[in-house]
């Protein structure tokens, strides 16, 4: 393989403390879920181990952390991957910093390329970032039509990627973001500009957007058959586009826990489906309303066990999703032949590691990093 | 959603766009406008203002599988295609009518230009922000939810199962494509455009503004507002009735509307 394998951990950073009884009875798990079951005082301790979670990663050489951003919802308490990503740079010194990513679509495509590039700087060029259109909910939830998500993120993207290798000040006639003086002063450290990766579930479309511009596809967590396929649209997309796409393409996040035997691996590990029947339960107008994408990508999606399935996917139980590779818990041994049977089937360029879920606790979880990190990680790299 | 054979289906071509459009009936012309869930066709409410006037009920751009032109963006710019599809049709001295996002549509097309209009026709009309309650949501909300909110007595609309069914893979195609035509036109502001109320000061045309007492959707409270501010309009409010009267309150509103004709 010419491509080294790169390993990241990423912490949705849950606000644990939710249960199923919480949930029941609202309309959704997301929108309807109100945020007066938040304690500010609970988060602050929750983000401080999920902080010292990422330094111990970077200590125990992770090749980066990846980070991500939702609206809405309990079960991530980030809603914004930029601010997140501040603290990544100061809490770790080598560390890639994934972003993955910034809801493009409904911000401010000047001032996100403006403090992407800051962090660039900031970090001496760690950064790399992400783009993403969200879950729907992201849409709604920040008040714009489902319908605008795709062009506005496709004229986001432009407008980030010109502020980044145009010298300003320059005109934007776009249909979103008119601007008639564009120069933002702070500009990436990496050159022409940070790395771009673009994730997916189950669209075609996602995975064809990425080939076209030549980004890492990152696969967030399908099953093994469907990623595969996703995968091969991406190399039939590179082969039209005129390149050959390898193992430095394409990425694969996956659910997993290390603990120093099986046994209480297996335990732990339990709560990776953690509210799962909750977290993205709703009606169709919340998680696919008409207009945010194809019917074909919805077709896909019916097929698959998105991480926190919701309604729309088929369900499985613990022991089916480990048999599937969607979960892999386990001594370092169990999980270091678990991933290479990844490897192995997928050969991504990146692997994902999700490493917690709901209320696991902040020792088992420290725990695992350090096994990912001095047995796992080295094992799985020589081969 | 009843279906009466007398009403024909023909295609107009506006400026190159391709209009579905039911018609029939003689007298003079009376043009109907649809709201966000898309045009149903000809229907028994139709066929009775058939029997005195010449109905058309046009798709808007967009919707029923139809195609927009590019530059149709907001309900300002359906408001001027309508316009374009009353001149493709030739008609002059039209009774203009439209229901909820149609009649918000219609307001708007008299608030531009009104000497062609001899009369209008508001039914429970989206297009003013009420001032107490709220425009109920439409889009994010089940199809159960949204079928709730929209009569107040399922026992009072002829043919419920029909909107209460499963539908095909067809219908749930249009159902689909007329909720992203919607979505793109009503989504912000919602359901309203500010200027309306003064905009609508223009406006001379005889006015008639119908509401449902119980409308779930847009609050009669707006038909007061509406009220304000066309001037001489009048308002008939039409009790134990939700958002859509000339299906649910058939036989009074069809009076209503022919009673309010007559009169002028």
């Amino acid at each position: 393989m010419a491509h080294d394998l790169e390993v990241f951990w990423f912490s949705e950073q849950p606000y644990g403390h939710v249960t199923e009884d919480d949930l029941e009875g609202w309309e959704s798990g997301r929108m309807h879920f109100p945020n007066t079951y938040f304690d500010p005082e609970k988060a602050h301790v929750l983000y401080s181990n999920y902080h010292d979670q990422y330094q111990l990663a970077d200590e125990v050489n992770f090749d980066g952390i990846m980070s991500n951003e939702h609206h809405s919802s309990y079960w991530c308490m980030k809603p914004s991957v930029n601010v997140d990503a501040a603290v990544i740079t100061q809490r770790t010194r080598k560390a890639k910093i994934a972003m993955l990513g910034n809801v493009i679509a409904v911000n401010d495509p000047v001032k996100m390329a403006e403090e992407i590039a800051m962090l660039d700087c900031i970090s001496g060029g760690r950064i790399i970032s992400g783009f993403v259109r969200g879950t729907a909910v992201e849409t709604l939830h920040a008040g714009y039509s489902p319908t605008e998500n795709r062009p506005r993120f496709e004229e986001a993207h432009d407008l980030i990627i010109k502020c980044w290798t145009d010298p300003g000040p320059f005109r934007w006639e776009g249909e979103y973001w008119p601007h008639r003086m564009v120069n933002p002063w702070v500009v990436p450290i990496q050159k022409p500009h940070p790395p771009v990766w673009f994730p997916g579930t189950g669209s075609p479309e996602s995975v064809i957007w990425a080939a076209k511009h030549r980004y890492p596809y990152m696969n967030l967590g399908s099953l093994l058959d469907l990623t595969k396929q996703l995968k091969g649209i991406y190399h039939e997309t590179a082969a039209e586009e005129g390149y050959e796409a390898g193992p430095e393409h394409f990425g694969y996040l996956i659910r997993c826990l290390v603990a120093d035997t099986d046994e209480k691996a297996q335990e732990i590990g339990r709560t990776f489906l953690w509210t799962e029947n909750h977290r993205n339960r709703g009606p169709m107008e919340f998680n696919d309303p008409p207009g945010y994408q194809s019917r074909e990508a919805l077709r896909i999606k019916m097929s698959r066990p998105l991480i926190g399935t919701g309604t729309m996917g088929r369900r499985m139980t613990y022991e089916d999703l480990q048999d599937a590779y969607n979960i892999i818990v386990g001594s370092p041994e169990t999980v270091t032949e678990k991933l290479r049977h990844i490897r192995r089937d997928l050969d991504p360029g990146y692997i994902l590691i999700y490493g917690n879920e709901g209320h696991m606790a902040h020792e088992d979880v420290m725990r695992s990093v350090e096994l990912l990190g001095t047995k796992v990680i080295p094992a799985l790299k020589e081969g | 959603m009843t279906t009466v054979q007398s009403g024909s289906r023909t295609t107009v071509n506006v400026n190159g766009t391709a209009v579905e459009m039911y018609s029939g009936g003689n007298g003079p012309p009376l043009v109907f406008f649809h709201g966000a869930g898309g045009s149903n066709g000809w229907q028994a409410w139709h066929e009775d203002l058939a029997a005195e006037y010449t109905v058309y009920v046009p798709s808007q751009p967009g919707f029923n599988g139809t195609e927009a032109p590019a530059w149709v963006k907001t309900i300002h710019d359906v408001a001027h295609f309508n316009h374009m599809f009353v001149d493709a049709l030739g008609l002059q001295d039209i009774i203009l009518m439209g229901s909820s996002m149609g009649g918000w549509v219609s307001a708007e097309m008299a608030a531009m230009d009104d000497h062609n209009v001899d009369a209008l026709v508001l039914v429970d009309p989206a297009g003013i922000k009420p001032r107490e309650g709220e425009i109920a949501e439409i889009f994010m909300v089940s199809a159960e939810t949204r079928l709730n909110q929209r009569f107040y007595d399922p026992s009072q609309v002829e043919n419920y199962d029909n909107y209460a069914r499963e539908l095909s893979p067809e219908e749930q195609l249009v159902v689909h494509s007329n909720a992203i035509t919607a979505s793109q036109l009503c989504w912000k502001p919602y359901l309203h455009n500010p200027s309306l109320p003064h905009t609508l000061s223009r406006v001379g045309t005889p006015t008639l503004i119908v509401w449902g007492n119980q409308d779930a959707i847009i609050p009669v409270e707006c038909g007061h507002l509406f009220q304000q501010a066309i001037r001489g309009s009048q308002l008939r409010i039409i009790d134990n009735c939700g958002h859509s009267p000339a299906v649910e309150k058939r036989a009074e509103f069809v009076g209503a509307v022919t009673g309010f004709l007559n009169s002028l």
